[in-house]
């Protein structure tokens, strides 16, 4: 046996498919989910788009607001079935807990709500490293639209 | 070892001119004073002489030619297209690397499987699935955007304040 394993292909074999199940394993089992919220306020009153915003300009294209400014960014890692807020401008607050993951999908339960009182609640699944737009709450004249992306770590 | 055992020893390369001038001329000189040494000598002296004469008689009547020719012929011989490509799968498939090929499929098949996963050029889909949304009673859209494959929920809420009349707060929405 120990001869068959100085032979470097075997080695090399058992070593390689060592790494890729450890790989494997550890991209299956995600420790935790590292979730931003960028909130853009949309408004009509200029034509103004945020140097910010470059590279979402086709994902706000569907939403008909001439203007679009970045208000703020927020990223905190949350714990699968633990949850964390982010504070949304205008006394407002988004909930998110991590469901699961499968198939390199995140499932995410997200609860907006406003003072008290709850204005949405959804749950996405959400491809690992992708987003997804919630939209529609006003604000200042304008609409925020929320671009909520998550990525398994 | 006596002087004699040394210097029969030398004979035969001070015959052939391989000794040193120093040493031939030493056996030169003990040969002249030995007869056993001188015997040895001349018993060399005639096989060398017997080999000589056998060489010469024989070289005349081998047949270099045909040989060189026949040699000439198969290098410059055209074989068949699938001699050579057995040939070459033959070179290229020995078992050493065909040892290496087993890690490499096994390389190749998870690194197709991990492209399959994770498609590059960011044309993954980026769609969100929604299993659930409940928007209290507000009016909700759900749109999704084909060129960046984006899901957006668009909930229709009056302009600051809440007011609960929904119908007053649809009109509010942006239209897509």
């Amino acid at each position: 046996m120990l001869k068959k394993l100085r032979n470097p292909v075997l080695l090399f074999s058992l070593a390689f498919l060592t790494v890729a199940g450890w790989l494997s394993a550890a991209e299956n089992n995600p420790q935790a989910v590292q979730v931003t919220i960028r909130t853009i306020l949309a408004g009509d009153k200029s034509d103004e788009f945020d140097p910010k915003l470059k590279g979402m300009e086709q994902q706000l294209k569907p939403l008909k607001h001439r203007s679009f400014r970045a208000l703020k960014d927020e990223t905190q890692t949350i714990a699968w079935q633990g949850s964390k807020s982010f504070e949304i401008p205008g006394g407002r607050s988004l909930t998110i807990t991590p469901q699961d993951f499968q198939e390199n999908r995140i499932g995410l339960k997200v609860r907006l709500i406003q003072g008290d009182k709850p204005l949405i609640d959804t749950t996405v699944k959400i491809a690992n490293k992708g987003n997804f737009i919630l939209g529609g709450p006003a604000h200042e004249g304008g609409s925020l639209v929320l671009s909520i992306s998550a990525a398994a770590q | 070892m006596s002087q004699c055992e040394t210097v029969q020893e030398s004979i035969g390369r001070w015959l052939d001119g391989e000794l040193p001038a120093a040493d031939g001329d030493a056996v030169r000189r003990h040969l002249a004073g030995c007869t056993d040494c001188a015997a040895a000598r001349q018993r060399l002296e005639k096989i060398q002489l017997s080999l000589s004469s056998v060489l010469a008689a024989e070289t005349p009547e081998l047949k270099f030619a045909p040989f060189w020719r026949e040699l000439q012929r198969r290098i410059e011989e055209k074989r068949p297209w699938h001699e050579e490509l057995i040939e070459g799968c033959r070179s290229i498939f020995t078992l050493p690397r065909l040892a290496w090929a087993v890690p490499a499929a096994i390389m190749l098949v998870l690194g197709f499987l991990s492209l399959a996963k994770w498609p590059i050029g960011g044309q993954a889909s980026n769609y969100a699935s929604v299993e659930s949304i409940d928007a209290h009673g507000r009016n909700v859209a759900l749109l999704r955007e084909d060129e960046t494959k984006t899901t957006i929920i668009w909930l229709y809420q009056n302009p600051e304040g809440e007011n609960e009349n929904v119908e007053e707060a649809a009109k509010s929405g942006p239209a897509f």
